[in-house]
């Protein structure tokens, strides 16, 4: 069959800040976007479902001293979504593809939000790949008496309310509402992340597979998630064979956005001690 | 032919719910709490005796159709209230529209339900196929990306399983059943008619055109209803046929009474109920990531934008009527103007006309019924007022004397080995002491206990 024909194209608008071009690199036929600067460790961060296309304050600090990689998933940013992804298993058999084809061998794997999820589920099948694994306010796990709120029933104005503990940093980061291509764009990465996440919210099998993961992981919270309850770092850090938890003050969903210089630094500090 | 045919459809409405603007939704997030189920008891049995009413009326159909989790419509199964209409009326034409078939898990069970009541009402059901809108997916495992995938092979496979001699395997995408081989079978070849609501998307209209379905349009203002119906026309003419009349079905709540003043007095808050309450969604709800292609999204958010559309929920009675969403007014001004919406757009049919809508009480429902089939109805039929389905042979024979003239004998009898007998008997026959026992004859021997 042809990839090439299941793909739904588009058009990819540039967000008015940090907007930087990518490099494409071909897998299973879909050109997969991905960003990489600086020299150092080879780490590769997930990212959740949004704020792409962008080379945001936190890539720079990492690529500073890592060879930093930042790919986008297919159906964000500017990969198109392929028909036959279905679900997070081929997500990550698309990333180990393009992991080689980038010569990348071991790695440091962050993953945040949704990106958090797509990491653990890499991590599961290809335990062996990893240095280090972080999970920054991921998504994923059951959490039985904590199902959290339905982030598809919230509105704009309250899904970026839940988003942010830190409301000053909340300003910047606001879509625009009249820009017309943005909000087609947002709905499409939206479609991609109900396509991995309507139902079920979370992979039961996750909590054994885990198992396997015998590198140093990291886990890194919110002070107060408005979208995910905290439960759910806290249960990642318990089922991680070798995992830590750091909650980073004043940040809520979005430490990667709201803290980054704190962020940064414990990233940077926990790869270093990985990677001895 | 009738020049128009008409539908009466219900949505089943629970309005006891608070206002508008106090709700965020009346679907998705309204807790059905504010659900009292004795209330709903009577509305049900109130709902189903006006669809009831229609065929003494002289309606060409009744409709009910499938919505979850809201106030606007209450039929999660609308197969169960089909499967009363199906009881309580002897001739007229019954529409589910339509079966959300995206949403089951296995669409034979649409395909059996069909099945089953088209054989019990004697090949009166239309079977309507919808995606269900955008709610409907909150309340459902199935991510609404897949829905129009889902629903193109759900369709595919209802039909098979209707059409061909089972038992087949079906290997789809999204479906693996080993064993398609449904009983009943409908008695409509071949098969029920299948209607298609929709929004008028380029997608549903190349669908209709295809198959050569039946178009129902839902609520929409004229020059909306008129674009697609061309839309459609252009489509079947682009495959090289002249789409008929029959094919094109508008959806317009419209209310009669004695006078103008008199009409609106009694349908104004009734019929804006409707829109501003019933159909108070927020976009979320209404467009679930996926449910959309990206470029159908971009497409109608782009028109509603260019064409200045407001939400549904937010248009005044007046613009309701300006733009035709609705009609009310006395006889001649319902007659006037539906005439007129019809020659414009070219409908065959109308959904909702002189139906029950919103929190109307009983005795206007059945007023606006009675009245519309006397003053209106017949301004669009030939001179015998009949509608058309009472015209044509029926499906299926209607009595068991009928049955036997037409039909004859099963093409198999019914007939097994019994202990005793010499050979196969036939159960006509076999409560017969000389079928069992040929050499038996006269007055029937003294029973004995069988030896085995």
């Amino acid at each position: 069959m042809s990839y090439i024909d299941a793909v739904e194209k588009i058009d990819v608008p540039k967000p008015p800040k940090y907007h930087t071009e990518p490099a494409f690199e071909e897998v299973f036929g879909i050109p997969v976007a991905y960003r990489r600067q600086g020299t150092g460790e080879a780490t590769v961060l997930l990212h959740g479902a949004g704020f792409t296309r962008m080379w945001i304050p936190l890539y720079a600090m990492l690529a500073e001293r890592l060879d930093f990689i930042a790919p986008e998933a297919p159906g964000f940013g500017a990969t198109p979504l392929p028909k036959w992804l279905r679900g997070f298993d081929d997500l990550t058999i698309l990333y180990d593809e393009l992991f080689t084809r980038l010569g990348l061998d071991r790695i440091h794997l962050i993953g945040f939000s949704m990106g958090g999820w797509a990491a653990a589920e890499f991590a599961a099948f290809y335990p062996r790949r990893l240095k280090s694994l972080t999970l920054i306010t991921p998504v994923g796990l059951r959490l039985p008496d904590e199902p959290g709120v339905d982030i598809f029933q919230l509105g704009p104005a309250e899904l970026m309310d839940r988003l942010f503990k830190d409301k000053t940093v909340m300003q910047q980061w606001l879509p625009d509402a009249e820009n017309f291509d943005e909000g087609i764009h947002l709905y499409a990465e939206f479609s991609a992340a109900a396509r991995l996440m309507w139902a079920p919210r979370y992979n039961l099998a996750l909590e054994r597979r885990l198992q396997r993961v015998r590198c140093p992981a990291l886990v890194i919270g919110g002070e107060e998630d408005g979208l995910v309850p905290n439960a759910m770092s806290d249960k990642y850090a318990a089922v991680l064979p070798d995992a830590r938890l750091v909650r980073i003050p004043g940040t809520g969903h979005e430490p990667c956005l709201e803290r980054p210089r704190e962020l940064a630094d414990v990233l940077l500090d926990f790869n270093e001690e990985a990677a001895r | 032919m009738n020049k128009l045919r008409f539908y009466a459809f219900h949505l089943m409405p629970y309005p006891y719910i608070p206002p508008a603007d106090e709700i965020q939704s009346t679907w998705v997030s309204l807790s059905n709490k504010h659900y009292d189920p004795h209330r709903g008891r009577a509305l049900y049995n109130e709902y189903i005796d006006q669809l009831v009413a229609a065929e003494q009326f002289g309606y060409d159909g009744v409709a009910v159709n499938e919505h979850h989790a809201n106030f606007y419509g209450t039929m999660p199964s609308p197969n169960i209230i089909a499967a009363m209409l199906v009881q309580r009326t002897r001739h007229i034409p019954i529409g589910v529209i339509g079966n959300a078939i995206p949403l089951h898990g296995n669409p034979l069970r649409v395909a059996e339900e069909i099945a089953m009541l088209d054989v019990i009402s004697g090949g009166r059901i239309i079977s309507g196929f919808v995606r269900g809108i955008g709610c409907e997916y909150f309340n459902n495992p199935v991510a609404p990306g897949d829905s129009t995938d889902r629903f193109a092979e759900a369709h595919d496979l209802i039909v098979k399983a209707w059409t061909d001699d089972g038992p087949f395997t079906w290997q789809g995408e999204h479906f693996y059943i080993p064993n398609v081989n449904i009983i009943p079978r409908p008695i409509q070849t071949p098969h029920p008619p299948i209607w298609i609501p929709g929004q008028g998307s380029l997608e549903t209209l190349q669908f209709i055109a295809k198959h050569r379905y039946t178009y129902m349009m839902v609520f929409a203002p004229m020059w909306f209803t008129k674009l697609a119906f061309d839309g459609l026309r252009e489509e079947c003419a682009r495959l090289g046929y002249e789409a008929p009349k029959s094919m094109f079905n508008a959806c317009v709540p419209t209310y009669v009474a004695e006078t103008d003043a008199q009409a609106h007095r009694e349908a104004k808050a009734h019929l804006s109920w409707v829109f501003n309450t019933g159909l108070k969604i927020p976009d979320q709800f209404f467009f679930p990531p996926g449910y959309m292609t990206t470029k159908s999204f971009r497409n109608f958010i782009g028109a509603l934008k260019k064409g200045h559309v407001k939400p549904q929920a937010e248009l005044s009675y007046d613009e309701l009527l300006r733009d035709r969403y609705i009609i009310v007014g006395s006889p001649e001004t319902v007659k006037n103007q539906l005439g007129e919406y019809c020659d414009t757009v070219g409908a065959g049919g109308m959904i909702g006309a002189g139906s029950p809508f919103g929190p109307m009480p009983n005795w206007m429902a059945m007023k606006n019924m009675q009245m519309y089939a006397e003053e209106i109805i017949p301004a669009f039929r030939e001179a015998d007022g009949l509608p058309d389905y009472l015209r044509a042979a029926p499906a299926s024979p209607r009595s068991h004397a009928e049955l036997a003239a037409r039909r004859g004998a099963p093409a198999e009898s019914a007939r097994s080995l019994v202990t005793g007998a010499t050979g196969l008997i036939e159960h006509r026959l076999a409560h017969l002491p000389e079928v069992i026992d040929p050499t038996m004859s006269g007055p029937a021997a003294t029973p004995t206990a069988s030896a085995g």
